[in-house]
């Protein structure tokens, strides 16, 4: 469980600095060096004046199950998001008008933004989760030749699985 | 003297208070309004305004007829997803990653995101077309959903769909502006949208929060034309 620091809201130079005993937020980057972190410690949390360390927990908790009615909702209109955003990208990709492209343009973002947050809501909050491994096991099959199987690859032998997929 | 409630961000117009800055003296009636009279907060327009006092009929859950009910939609049948949506989920897990400081993982959702999304361009269509299946979503789609959140007692789903709802209402308007003024909506204004929540709002600047999330400004990006 290493210390992060939140750079907008650090206050620069202060109590961290002082009770770290390894010298692992005194950084010229300002992010804070995980391998000098003792796990645990927490003094530099606790010693922040501006709240702006954390520890980044190594576990997660496993999702709160959706229902099978929340999951069909969301998803369909998560989906009807992301066929408004797949519509405006294409407006903005082929119209002549510069002022129409930068209202399709904003609708796409929109859409997609809202079809994100739709859409983790029906089941996929947490990169680590069984939903989310599930989905990249699926995309295992797929043999395309310019498919960055490496990626899913990476995913799943890196990302901690949360305690109820033991 | 009567009131009424931007249903995007929450703000009232008070007939007894007016809203002198923008010129419209206390008393000013709502019918006396003019009809580009915009929410001070978030810009949306008077159509959004609902009379308060009056509690809306409380909606109906219609069940959606759903094309892709098939299987057991709970656990991420690949199938069941277009490639749109798969990047979506994706690009919504590389966040969740950035979250928790894992950049390498962050950037291989990423990677997947790019990839599903070259695969999804839609051929042949017109705002228009978005048009139709946003009306659908705010006539049947959130309402359903809220049910099925709401019968779940799921207050995370519930919250998205809060969000996406007041998101979707800012559009219809927009998207009603567009058909009948075209390029012109846009003439004298920039164009912001909130990066979190989607929220799309025309002005000269950036609002300090946004209205329907309440993200800070710097979450909050201008749509540059080009
Ligand atoms: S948790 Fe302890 S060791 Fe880690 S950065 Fe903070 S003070 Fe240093
Ligand atoms: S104690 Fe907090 S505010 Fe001070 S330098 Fe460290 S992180 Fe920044
Ligand atoms: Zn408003
Ligand atoms: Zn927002």
């Amino acid at each position: 469980m290493p210390a992060y620091r939140n750079v907008r809201l650090c206050g620069k130079d202060c109590m961290c600095l002082y009770v770290c005993p390894t010298g692992a937020t005194n950084t010229e980057n300002s992010i804070i060096d995980t391998a000098k972190c003792i796990p645990g410690c927490m003094a530099c949390v606790n010693a922040c004046p501006s709240g702006a360390i954390s520890m980044i927990p190594d576990e997660y908790p496993p999702q709160q199950p959706k229902s099978p009615e929340v999951v069909t909702e969301q998803r369909a209109l998560g989906r009807s998001k992301v066929q408004q955003e797949e519509i405006a990208a294409a407006v903005a990709a082929t119209t002549d008008s510069a002022v129409t492209r930068q209202f399709a343009e904003a609708l796409a973002k929109s859409n997609l933004r809202m079809a994100e947050d739709i859409l983790r809501e029906s089941g996929y909050l947490l990169p680590q989760s069984a939903e989310a491994r599930e989905l990249l096991t699926a995309m295992l099959e797929n043999t395309a030749p310019d498919f960055p199987t490496d990626a899913v690859e990476r995913l799943l032998n890196q990302l901690h699985k949360t305690p109820d997929q033991n | 003297m009567r009131r009424f409630e931007c249903s995007v961000c929450g703000y009232i117009y008070d007939e007894a208070v007016g809203l002198p800055e923008k010129g419209l003296a206390p008393g000013t009636k709502w019918e006396d309004l003019p009809e580009d009279f915009v929410c001070p907060l978030c810009s949306a327009p008077k159509t959004v305004f609902k009379p308060l006092g009056e509690t809306a009929a409380p909606q109906p859950a219609i069940k959606r007829n759903n094309p892709v009910v098939n299987g057991d939609r709970a656990h991420g049948d690949i199938r069941d997803l277009s490639a749109g949506e798969i990047a979506a989920i994706c690009s919504s897990l590389a966040k969740g990653c950035e979250k928790q400081r894992l950049i390498e993982e962050m950037e291989a959702y990423s990677a997947l995101a790019d990839y599903f999304k070259t695969k999804g361009m839609a051929q042949g269509v017109t705002l228009a077309d978005t048009a139709v299946m946003l009306n659908e979503d705010i006539a049947k789609g959130f309402a359903a959903a809220k049910a099925a959140a709401q019968a779940d007692g799921d207050r995370g789903a519930l919250r998205s769909l809060i969000w996406s709802e007041k998101v979707s209402i800012m559009l219809q308007s927009l998207l009603d502006r567009f058909a009948n003024e075209g390029d012109d909506m846009l003439s004298n204004t920039k164009i912001f949208v909130c990066d979190i929540c989607g929220f799309i709002m025309l002005g000269g600047a950036a609002p300090e929060i946004c209205p329907v999330c309440k993200v800070p400004q710097y979450k909050i990006v201008e749509i540059e034309r080009r």
